[in-house]
């Protein structure tokens, strides 16, 4: 059994310390590169940022550009388990592929329209829970009074788990003979749920794990939000006679809004394009219960099809990209940030 | 700093140097197997090493089948695959559509393996792996201090299961989210998930209809089995004494008998009362399969190595060890399998079997009859409704395959 | 009850009062916010009572917390029958390691972003957010074949490379956000006295963001020290395994392994949610910084 010896624990330290090496000799010749290119020939006076950056560049481009590249490249072919070693590649291909995702089941039976439906059902019902829930009890956290932090120690649980280890607790607590909803439903006389084959309910089932572990991160980003609104204004407003609701629409709610738009924009972005979760509560792999990334997932991973999950994989980023890009423009939201 | 730098230079140059001096042949297998089949793995390899000291195996265990097959892929795709794969039999569909492993027909003796598991490796009128166990059939195991005797048949399994079924015990447990438990009995009714051709799905038929009913029945009319059960739920109540019966394969007798001992029984799934059948549950292995292109000393030393697992004293550890029955015709007749009921059990299951097709269509038929099967074993679905969608999943399966 | 608080100004600043609140809505708020806790917490308390079961059994229609017959079996049996401590050191060398490349990598870039107007800067910010959009799966082949390509795959170089570089964007925004709040006049000044831009940046940019850098290290390491599918694709050798990917091998594909993957779980959960704990007055800062002007 491999065991952390002295040995192991000095290799890792040489290969790391290698690295870094390597690493700091990397960005010095880059930096020298774009001084000598950017300074000298072009003169230009953006050199120093451009020197400030290219490490990161570089590392994007590997990590990023490439990967993007190849699999817009893949979307072209029609490379599969039949197809392995020797593929087509065309734009006839491509066309096909593209074509194929509208128009045949993407995976056995789901179709990529019901799959779309489903995935943005599914972002808004937990956003909006996620919203709900951490203005709820960002409110009632943001007042003095005793345990507060007590409080909030322990409402950041979910977050503070990692997700992995949550969303498998999750799913053994929607077991049908053992998990802890179905003990107590039973113990108070009600039928317990099939969580793992109604389709209605293991969708619930992730919904509900979703939430749990989403509510601390809007709680907490909602809670700064709220104590860096000055007392003055509430102050004021109370002089004029105004009531709570009143303060909390024309105040607290447009204070709110630079804060809470970058959050909901990543709250949105994330939970469309979040796997682990749908994945690993649809413990029998009902196609019901599938988002638009888990059944990419499957195209390529159980099905082989990677010249077509390719092809669905840019039609997902598209689908998102329009999204956030309408949500962004409708709200105005991120102004500050590009000044 | 730089004397540093070039003090590790130069020693990582030597190293390499010191490395390709030494003729060794190093082999890299990747094993599905664990705990304690995996230890049996890392037995034999240490055994051979010391016979053979040119020829290093380097084993790396895989999480499981699955993980086994996406990084064998993706491994084969950029061209950092294993040399051996130590895997079962329905990889091969998969393997042989995408090209990556390799013929066995003229590079070993098949003559000594025996034919039902050299059959489940055939494809394309070639043969692509070299069985090392045989069997990973499911049986019927039932614990004799709930229930004196096996039933025979169906009819009897419902009486006795009854009367057994009372106040948080059950009769019967299986896994009911997978349809490697639905093919026996389909057996049974006479039903096959492929036409002659063997890749044509038939699942819309009057004996998958019959089968479906019967689980629906077994659950809902003569209720001898819980409402919801999956691997882990069923493993455990018969593990706890809450069930008299358990429908499971070869690979959980160890862990049954170190639990009942000599309470364990094995026997046949009961005869289909209304064919008068016996259940057909599949059969397959674990084999091993070479990658596509391996040749010279690698190759060599691979065959070596195979030869010394299919010896029959090696058979014979595995089978003591792992409760699975030999691969070698030789071994399957040895006393130690025939005089021992567990094992004589388990071959007699076997004998009634039938091998699991693994071309690369069968996927699709796992993955259709799942949802369906849980469908009406949930009651949302009737059979008839549930058959023709399989057959149609499965279609649209094989369409997609292209 | 407004003269009963003789407290200064930037307490009342960040503490709305419970003005004249009755005592029955101050109860209800406290059950609401028990309530909530519970909620919050019993799916953590259902983890440690199956760590404690012997054998391993997740299955049991026991609701106890705390089981009849606890014992520290499977905690014994994960730290010296598994190789679970090799997997903790394997994450800790990585993550450390990530968190510095990355933070390195950010606040130089995030300084770029923020002072100058260089061309394609909003084109850049744009697509630092967008990376944020793409689906992992869609990463996965081509990454394992660049991997493959440079030998860096079951090494940590790949790895922690990997994570470096992905934790970049999400970092510049925050750094970027930050260091906008800080006034020019400030460089300004210390370029009159004769600092070089860069001097400017290491002398006083970097040391008013200390808060900023906190949080980026912090997330930097949170992301890399809970991540499994870039590990999935780096990593094929179990002497490897950061400990997702150890915690995963647990899981069988029948067979679970509850008792050590609980106990696991609580070992790597409980410093993790003590280090959040400690940290999370400087990520609620954090996640607001720049976001809300003056």
């Amino acid at each position: 059994m491999e065991a952390l010896t002295a040995e192991v624990a000095v290799n890792t330290i040489k290969e790391l310390g290698s690295m870094v090496l390597y690493i700091i000799l990397g960005t010095i010749i880059l930096e020298i590169l774009v001084y000598l290119v950017l300074g000298k020939i072009f003169k230009s006076k953006y050199t120093l940022p451009y020197m400030l950056m290219i490490a990161a560049i570089f590392g994007l481009t590997m990590l990023v550009i490439y990967p993007i590249g190849y699999e817009v490249r893949l979307a072209f072919t029609n490379m599969s388990l039949r197809h392995f070693r020797s593929y087509t590649l065309s734009w006839a291909q491509g066309l096909k592929n593209f074509g194929l995702i509208f128009s045949e089941p993407v995976l056995k039976q789901i179709r990529f329209f019901p799959l779309l439906f489903r995935t943005l059902l599914w972002t808004a019902v937990n956003v909006v829970f996620h919203l709900a829930g951490g203005l709820g009890l960002a409110i009632l956290l943001n007042r003095q009074m005793r345990g507060r932090g007590f409080y909030r120690a322990l409402l950041v649980c979910p977050w503070a788990v990692p997700q992995i280890i949550a969303v498998l607790a999750w799913k053994g607590e929607f077991h049908y003979e053992y998990g802890f909803i179905n003990v107590m439903l039973k113990s108070i006389g009600m039928q317990p749920i099939q969580w793992m084959i109604s389709p209605f309910w293991n969708f619930a089932a992730a919904c509900i794990t979703n939430i749990w572990l989403g509510i601390p991160f809007m709680m907490i980003i909602i809670l700064g939000g709220l104590q860096s609104i000055p007392l003055e204004f509430y102050d004021a407003a109370e002089i004029d006679g105004a009531s709570r609701w009143q303060q909390f629409r024309n105040i607290t709610l447009p204070l709110l809004k630079p804060v809470l738009t970058p959050a909901v924009v990543l709250g949105i972005i994330w939970t469309f394009n979040n796997f682990n979760v749908p994945y690993m509560i649809n413990a029998n792999e009902l196609e019901t219960t599938d988002i638009l990334v888990t059944a990419l997932f499957r195209a390529a991973f159980e099905y082989h099809r990677y010249g077509f999950s390719a092809a669905f994989a840019m039609i997902i980023f598209i689908v998102l990209f329009i999204i956030a890009s309408v949500y962004i423009r409708i709200t105005h939201g991120l102004k500050g940030a590009y000044e | 700093m730089k004397k540093f730098l070039t003090v590790l230079l130069v020693l990582v140059m030597l190293m390499g140097i010191v490395g390709i001096a030494s003729a060794k042949v190093n082999l890299i297998l990747w094993t599905k197997e664990g705990e304690e089949a995996l230890d049996w793995n890392k037995s034999l390899i240490e055994e051979f090493m010391k016979a053979n000291p040119n020829i290093t195996i380097e084993l790396v265990k895989k999480t499981n089948v699955e993980v086994l097959r996406e990084d064998f892929l993706t491994a084969s795709l950029a061209g950092a695959a294993p040399d051996i794969l130590w895997t079962v039999s329905d990889h091969a569909g998969p393997f042989v559509a995408a090209d990556i492993v390799e013929a066995v027909d003229n590079l070993f003796d098949l003559n000594m393996y025996v034919e039902s598991a050299m059959d489940a490796v055939k494809l394309e009128g070639k043969y692509w792996g070299i069985p090392i166990s045989n069997g990973n059939q499911l049986m019927l195991l039932y614990n004799k201090k709930l229930i004196a005797e096996a039933p025979k048949d169906t009819d009897e399994l419902f009486a006795v299961g009854k009367k057994l079924t009372t106040g948080g015990n059950y009769a019967l447990v299986w896994n009911q989210t997978e349809p490697f438990w639905l093919v026996p009995w389909l057996g049974g009714f006479k039903g096959k998930v492929f036409a002659e051709d063997g890749v044509t799905p038939t699942l819309n038929t009057p004996e998958m209809i019959a089968t479906l009913k019967f689980l629906h029945d077994m659950k809902f009319d003569a209720k001898i089995v819980p409402p919801e059960c999956d691997y882990d739920a069923a493993d455990t109540l018969f593990k706890e004494g809450k069930a008299a019966m358990i429908i499971n394969g070869d690979w959980s007798i160890s862990g049954y008998v170190s639990v009942l001992g000599d309470d364990l029984g094995v026997a046949r799934i009961p005869k289909v009362s209304a064919t008068g059948e016996w259940p057909k549950p599949y059969t397959s292995g674990v084999y091993f399969m070479l990658t596509k292109g391996i040749s010279g000393d690698k190759l060599k030393a691979a065959q070596d190595f195979i030869g010394f697992v299919s010896s029959k004293e090696k058979q014979l550890e595995g089978v003591k060890l792992l409760n699975r029955l030999p691969a070698v015709k030789e071994a399957l007749e040895d006393p130690l399998i025939t005089e021992n009921p567990i094992l004589k059990g388990s071959a007699d299951q076997m004998v009634v079997g039938t091998p699991m097709p693994t071309v690369l269509e069968m996927r699709c038929n796992w993955d259709s009859m799942k949802p369906e099967m849980l469908a009406v074993l949930a009651d949302t679905k009737s059979p008839e409704d549930a058959a023709k969608l399989m057959q149609s999943s499965a279609e649209s399966c094989i369409k997609s395959l292209e | 009850m407004k003269n009963k608080n003789k407290q200064s100004n930037i307490y009342r600043f960040f503490i709305s009062p419970s003005r004249g609140d009755s005592p029955f809505k101050r109860m209800v708020i406290h059950l609401t916010l028990i309530v909530a806790c519970a909620i919050a917490v019993y799916p953590v308390l259902r983890i440690i009572s199956v760590s404690l079961r012997p054998g391993d059994r997740l299955l049991s229609t026991s609701l106890a917390i705390i089981p009849k017959d606890a014992s520290l079996y499977s905690y014994y049996r994960i730290i010296f029958e598994k190789p679970f401590l090799l997997w903790l050191w394997n994450s800790l060398a990585i993550t450390i390691t990530t968190a510095f490349i990355g933070l390195i990598l950010a606040s130089t870039s995030a300084y770029a972003f923020s002072r100058w107007k260089f061309p394609g800067r909003v084109p850049g910010l744009f697509f630092l957010l967008t990376t944020q959009m793409i689906p992992a799966a869609m990463l996965i082949v081509p990454i394992y074949i660049l991997a493959v390509k440079f030998q860096l795959i079951n090494s940590y170089r790949g790895l922690a490379l990997a994570y470096s570089v992905s934790s970049v964007p999400f970092s510049i925004w925050i750094l970027k956000g930050y260091y906008d709040t800080i006034p020019r006049e400030l460089e300004e000044a210390a370029k009159i006295d004769g600092a070089s831009q860069m001097g400017t940046f290491f002398r006083i940019i970097l040391p008013l963001s200390t808060p900023a850098l906190a949080i980026v290290f912090l997330f930097n390491f949170m992301m890399a020290w809970n991540d499994w599918i870039m590990a999935r694709i780096m990593l094929q050798r179990e002497n490897m395994f950061t400990w997702p990917l150890g915690i995963w091998t647990l899981a069988g594909q029948f067979r679970v392994e509850w008792g050590a993957f609980t106990a696991a779980s609580i070992l790597v959960a409980v410093p993790v949610m003590a280090l959040f704990l400690y940290s999370s007055k400087w990520l609620i800062s954090g996640l607001t910084l720049g976001s809300v002007k003056g």
